[in-house]
């Protein structure tokens, strides 16, 4: 009986069909994707990661980042194209980041989205991104003097860049793709580009010099509408877009106070949609904000000086962010805080009226009611300006 | 039973006949008056400086005394110089008296013979366990002498109800072979049952406890079922806990019925030190222990079948130090575990004065020249180094050689089918030891089936004033360490 149960047991073995076999050396890890369209032709460029050890440093086990690229009517066609030039199998469960180049997004990103969502190896949580000016093979051509690959630059670029300026928000593919489908929901996409010459940052001469001649640079955020590209916002409107999204905690803001610049680090930023009724919605954004730099006279040891601070912060915001809703509503006419999906999930009889006209008629009279409590928490580490405690 | 001959002399000439008149057999006739008495002892096991001042010294003061003569035999019996003196009839009995060191006299005037303790201590006195180290407690280890390792857990143990019970094994070797146990806290089923098959042994010899081990228990793992120490503080413990130990003649190691999987990663030193250091000590020995088990086969299974769980740079890293290696990375794993496994089988067997030539060969030429000679990758070495440095942190041999042979269980599942194939040995590897089973303890008690009082001492340890059981999974008579009643 045991050694039945045993048998059975070892017998499940092979009813899973995932089982494939091979040698670490014997794939080519693609750490990072480009979708470019050259003519009527597909051009997919595939960074591996380990395409050879660098002759001067073999033992550190450090590896040689290669772009191979290949041409094809399909995704697919330009994948084998690929393969051929590559001596070694090559292996999608390592992706990292996959750039679209604006064609492509122009053209509708569901003509390519399916080849890497229905290869059973990619994991699909990579980032997604869109080039901006530059084609996506240039982008992933750069090499940077901060991290070991290219690709890794990219994620960590928009890592950090989450921590502190909250322009850009990473997306994952799937996100990106939940966010098409879904219904009363727009997608947004970061985007990125190639500052200085990208013909240099190419080689690896760029790692050797102080300041390199070329290197990545995150830009804001494109509006899409459905799967096409629509435009790019502007850095302040990425900010807030991203904290309307709530996929940022943290972000930096500047008031004009006393005719000088004051500028504040903002944390714990979250933001709430409510649905009123169908027309009516409630934005709700709450946060703690830290004196960053004031170099005004201003006394702050006065609280009501603080509290006038404060309440402009406030209305700055506010008034930041009735600007980006009019923008939406008037120039974009997309509805990437998803308001429809909050109608979609509370009135559904009235969203199937309404779907089809959502982001042309009837998004762009819907009335936004905002409210900010924005917190002045902390000036820093200082007490006082420095003008001020100059003047005693 | 064959009679002894009311003649010296004719005793002595059997007994020589007996060995074949070997060379280390001394024997000697002394007329008191028309009395021979005669003494025959081994010069190879018997003090023979014992023998003079004891015996020939009684006898000649006896010689003095006039009134003797009518019966020697009584008055030697009654007035040697001996603490232990024997009186047998049984000429059969004298080989085994003879070869255990004890003298023989015998009188003409008698069919009995006097038998007493002349024992050359063979052994090397007591010294510091070297198997099984510690760093806090008692460091005295049992020996070679039978009577000096009942005494080290008599001197421990004073309680009239620490009872041992003698058999003898081997028709050649006449082992002694003693069965310790508290007499009103072990289960006396078991000790009958250890007894009868003790018993039944028919064999020309035992030389080692490890030779008994086989019989007393069908060991169909590769785990030991058997626990074996040279420390008579564990030996103590486990005797307060209601085992049962099994002391052999000659042999330095114990045996302790019943063990199971928790004895071989406990040390008696846990009993010594802080309660919480001993947890966290013991935690890490847990995560050792799946450490050196689990290692090589998990990377084995992710870096052949199950790429997509290794993080991208580490993958990367590993992907490039593979580069030029030309075996598949099983073979890899299993040659430098082979490699190591005989660096360790040799560093046993070899003279400790020969250490240094052997670690210079496999630290540098099979470490790092295989290496930088392209046969192996160096996270290969790491890991199979971090895999043995972890199996060496048990102390039992045999509970090592458990480990290693899992290990390569594993190994071999996580080369064909990946991570699955590897769930599916763990899998057996649970059932195989789940259903082990000795003297009508589990073996992963107090785990499975699980026990919660004696979870204060298993994977993490409470100070003990607050252990008042003893570990109930084992059959006993007397549950209570403290407090309770005494008696039940």
């Amino acid at each position: 009986m045991k050694n039945k149960i045993i048998i059975l047991l070892i017998l499940c073995l092979f009813l899973c069909g995932c089982g494939n076999y091979r040698e670490l050396n014997q794939i080519a890890i693609i750490t990072g994707i480009g979708i470019d369209k050259k003519d009527d032709n597909y051009e997919v460029s595939m960074l591996i990661a380990n395409a050879g050890k660098s002759e001067t440093s073999s033992k550190e086990g450090e590896s040689k980042p290669t772009v191979y690229s290949g041409k094809g009517s399909s995704l697919i066609e330009a994948t084998k194209e690929v393969d051929r030039k590559t001596p070694k199998q090559l292996y999608f469960g390592h992706i990292n980041v996959v750039l679209i180049s604006e064609d492509i997004a122009k053209e509708g990103f569901l003509n390519v989205a399916d080849w890497l969502l229905r290869n059973p190896e990619s994991r699909k949580k990579f980032y997604l991104l869109m080039t901006k000016d530059k084609t996506a093979k240039e982008v992933l051509e750069i090499v940077s003097p901060l991290e070991a690959f290219p690709s890794q630059n990219i994620g960590t670029l928009m890592e950090s860049n989450e921590e502190t300026q909250a322009i850009a928000s990473s997306i994952t593919y799937s996100d990106f793709i939940n966010n098409i489908l879904n219904e009363g929901l727009e997608p947004v996409l970061p985007s990125i580009t190639v500052a200085g010459s990208s013909k240099e940052g190419e080689s690896k001469a760029n790692l050797d010099k102080t300041s390199p001649s070329s290197y990545l640079k995150l830009e804001t955020l494109a509006i899409f509408k459905g799967d096409k590209f629509q435009d790019y916002t502007n850095a302040n409107d990425s900010k807030l877009i991203n904290i309307l999204k709530n996929t940022v905690k943290q972000s930096v803001f500047t008031i004009n106070y006393d005719k000088t610049k004051v500028n504040f680090n903002m944390k714990n930023i979250k933001s709430k949609i409510t649905i009123q009724n169908n027309q009516k919605f409630n934005i709700k954004v709450k946060g703690d904000a830290t004196l960053a730099e004031i170099n005004s006279n201003t006394n702050l040891n006065d609280e009501k000086i603080i509290n006038n601070i404060e309440s402009k912060l406030n209305n700055q915001i506010t008034k930041d962010i009735n600007n980006l809703i009019k923008k939406l509503q008037t120039k974009y006419k997309s509805d990437i805080l998803g308001l429809g999906n909050m109608i979609y999930k509370n009135y559904p009889d009235t969203w199937q009226k309404i779907k089809n006209n959502w982001n042309d008629t009837y998004f762009p009279k819907a009335q936004i009611n905002i409210q900010t409590d924005i917190q002045l928490v902390s000036t820093g580490s200082l007490e006082n300006t420095i003008r001020k405690e100059y003047q005693k | 039973m064959e009679k002894i001959i009311k003649s010296a002399k004719k005793n002595i000439e059997k007994v020589k006949k007996l060995y074949g008149n070997s060379s280390d057999l001394t024997t000697r006739i002394i007329k008191l008056g028309k009395i021979n008495v005669g003494i025959i002892f081994m010069e190879s096991s018997s003090a023979a400086l014992t023998v003079s001042e004891h015996i020939i010294k009684s006898i000649n003061m006896i010689e003095n005394d006039k009134k003797i003569f009518e019966s020697v035999f009584d008055n030697l019996k009654n007035r040697i110089f001996n603490s232990q003196v024997i009186t047998i009839n049984d000429f059969e009995k004298f080989p085994y008296f003879l070869s255990a060191g004890f003298t023989i006299i015998i009188t003409d005037d008698s069919d009995e013979a006097i038998v007493m303790e002349t024992r050359l201590p063979l052994d090397r006195g007591v010294t510091e366990s070297s198997s099984e180290p510690i760093l806090r407690g008692p460091k005295d280890s049992f020996t070679e002498s039978h009577a000096k390792n009942l005494g080290l857990i008599r001197k421990r143990i004073k309680d009239k109800n620490l009872w041992f019970d003698e058999v003898k094994i081997g028709r050649r070797t006449q082992t002694r072979v003693n069965i310790a146990y508290i007499n009103d806290i072990a289960d006396k089923k078991e000790v009958n049952y250890i007894k009868k098959t003790l018993k039944n042994i028919d064999i020309d010899g035992i030389l080692d406890s490890g030779n008994l081990r086989e019989y007393l228990i069908n060991e169909k793992s590769a785990f030991p079922q058997v626990q074996s120490t040279e420390r008579p503080d564990l030996v103590c413990q486990s005797l307060l806990n209601g085992k049962i130990a099994i002391i052999v003649e000659n042999s330095p190691f114990v045996l302790l019925v019943p063990a199971v999987f928790i004895d071989f990663t406990h040390t008696p030193e846990d009993y010594y030190q802080k309660p919480l250091n001993i947890s966290l000590t013991r935690i890490l020995k847990f995560i050792s222990l799946l450490i050196t088990l689990f290692t090589p086969a998990i990377y084995i299974a992710i870096t052949t079948f199950d790429q997509v769980v290794v993080p991208n740079e580490l993958l990367i890293s590993l992907a490039v130090q593979r580069e030029s290696v030309p075996f598949p990375t099983s073979l890899e794993i299993i040659l430098l575990m082979t490699i190591f496994e005989i660096l360790r089988e040799s560093d046993i067997r070899m003279p400790s004065n020969m250490g240094t030539a052997m670690s210079i060969v496999g630290a540098l030429v099979l470490g790092s020249a295989a290496v930088d000679a392209g046969i192996v990758s160096p996270i290969a070495v790491i890991v199979v180094a971090f895999t043995s440095i972890c199996s060496l942190i048990f102390t039992d041999i045999d509970f090592m050689n458990g480990i290693r042979f899992w290990r390569f269980i594993f190994i071999i599942f996580a080369s064909f089918l990946g991570l699955i194939g590897l769930v599916v040995a763990v899998m057996i590897f649970i059932i195989k030891l789940a259903s082990l089973e000795n003297f009508g303890v589990s073996y992963l008690s107090p785990f499975s089936p699980f026990n919660i009082s004696a979870q204060k001492d298993a994977l993490v340890r409470f100070s003990t004033p607050n252990i008042f059981k003893r570990p109930s999974y084992i059959k006993i008579k007397n549950y209570f360490k403290q407090g309770g009643s005494h008696e039940k």
